[in-house]
């Protein structure tokens, strides 16, 4: 028999029975969306559990809404959905291009925005685009809903700040309004392939200087991470060729990134550099 | 272990299914109901081998266990793709073009250009190669495979006229 068939899946039809049976530890599951990630650890050899928990296509968490000044996302709205929300493209375009670069069609079309923030990989490409916003992340339990700043979420290497009874239900993500969101990413393929290092940046330019700043990076640190010290340097600043030069020697010094099968930490120290740097020229 | 009952339409005809909730989509169609079209190579989600259509959408069968699909749901193999316009056309262009060598990856190929014509039906090369990217081939190049969906866009749109 193949491995992930001995699992007890279970397939709640709403949230609120995926709560509950969350909130026992005797009908606990692993929380299993579109199964990208775990579909193929567990065929990689990383031990099944004994339960999960399905909350693929539950109706609450897979919608968008559009607030005045943010979208709340929910956690099971998938990358192909994301691709193709015209209000994801308008108010939260690097979300949109990030997910563009998710595997491809078929994992685009299983793969959700809450597996890949929840898997916590510190390539996952949609968390510097989720970072830049300064949204929040919103957890349930059936006791009620807690919201996280996304920038305290990721706590440590694969760590994500939610409790064993929780299920992540939303993202709630400030809307760009005027500021120009980019988003990069460099991997050895342009589909299909995990990053070295990639980028988003969040900034808004008014009357010739830099007004607000947000950039973050993936694959850099055991989190995806803001460039807080880079951004302190932009902050107030008029975007001109020498400022934009040290910015990007700053990037350099201040990440930490490790060597590994994808990139050594040399070239990743290089890049994420130019990647500040292509977020900041012709702004 | 959890036991599932279902019922969901493959390839237009509706099947009752009974099968651990853990069961890989794959397992189901090559073992239980003998489509063997579909393809394992990477086992996954890399390859594209075992690419399927659920609702609409293209999906590698290998990463779906079938608990997950509800009654009602409706899933299109390359068994009931070759049935269709799209999909004999696609097939005749293929053979045209010459873009089969093993042919491993073929059926998953169709299924992607089928699932990617019904989206974009007239793609640039550009769109071809990134709807395509899932696909992998070893053989040939690809680009017999994008010429292919190229020919097989051009007549699709060329008779609906
Ligand atoms: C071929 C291939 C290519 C890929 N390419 C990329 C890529 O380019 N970039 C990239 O970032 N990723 C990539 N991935 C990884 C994966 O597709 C993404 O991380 C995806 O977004 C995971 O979502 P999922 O719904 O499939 O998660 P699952 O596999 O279902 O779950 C992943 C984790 O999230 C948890 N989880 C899921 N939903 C919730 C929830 N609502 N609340 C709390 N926890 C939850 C699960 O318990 C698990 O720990 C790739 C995967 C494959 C197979």
């Amino acid at each position: 028999m193949k491995t992930t068939e001995h699992i007890d899946i279970r397939c709640p039809r709403t949230l609120a029975e995926a709560l509950r049976l969350q909130a026992d530890e005797r009908t606990r599951g692993t929380l299993l969306a579109g199964g990208t990630d775990l579909m193929v650890q567990w065929a990689s050899g990383v031990p099944t559990p004994v339960r999960a928990t399905s909350v693929w296509n539950l109706p609450e968490i897979s919608a968008i809404e559009v607030c005045a000044d943010c979208l709340e996302i929910g956690a099971g709205v998938t990358h192909a959905f994301l691709v193709d929300c015209t209000q994801v493209h308008r108010h939260l375009p690097a979300l949109a291009a990030a997910a563009a670069t998710v595997g491809a069609a078929q994992i685009q079309a299983r793969g959700t925005l809450g597996g890949n923030a929840a898997n916590a990989s510190p390539a996952g490409d949609t968390a510097p685009a989720l970072l830049v916003t300064g949204g929040s992340v919103v957890l349930a339990s059936v006791s009620g809903t807690r919201e996280v700043p996304l920038d305290r979420f990721w706590t440590a290497y694969r760590r994500i700040d939610a409790r064993p009874d929780e299920i992540i239900v939303a993202f709630r993500l400030p809307k760009k309004g005027k500021a120009q969101e980019r988003f990069r990413k460099i991997g050895t393929r342009r589909a299909q392939a995990i990053s070295k290092v990639m980028a988003a940046s969040r900034i808004l330019v008014e009357k010739g200087r830099i007004q607000s700043v947000a950039i973050a990076l993936g694959s850099i640190a055991p989190t995806p991470v803001r460039l807080s010290e880079v951004e302190a340097l932009l902050a107030g600043q008029k975007p001109t060729p020498a400022l934009i030069d040290e910015a990007e020697k700053l990037a350099q010094a201040s990440v930490r990134p490790i060597a590994d099968i994808r990139s050594t930490a040399e070239y990743r120290r290089w890049a994420s550099g130019r990647l500040v740097r292509a977020a900041l020229e012709n702004l | 272990m959890s036991i599932v009952k279902r019922t969901w339409t493959v390839n237009g005809t509706s099947v009752a299914i009974r099968a651990p909730a853990g069961r890989r989509l794959l397992d189901l169609l090559r073992e239980d109901l003998g489509l063997i079209g579909s393809k394992e190579s990477c086992g996954e989600g890399e390859c594209g081998a075992c690419t399927v259509i659920i609702d609409d959408e293209p999906v590698v069968s290998c990463l779906v266990p079938v608990g997950q699909l509800p009654d009602g749901t409706d899933i299109l193999t390359i068994e009931g793709i070759e049935k269709k316009r799209a999909g004999r056309l696609l097939r005749q262009a293929y053979v045209e073009c010459g873009a089969v060598q093993c042919g491993f990856c073929i059926p998953g190929m169709v299924v992607g250009s089928y699932a990617l014509l019904r989206k974009n039906p007239r793609p640039s090369a550009q769109a071809i190669r990134a709807g395509l990217a899932g696909n992998l081939c070893r053989c040939t190049g690809y680009a017999k495979i994008i010429a292919a969906v190229k020919l097989a866009a051009a007549r699709l749109a060329g008779r609906r006229k």
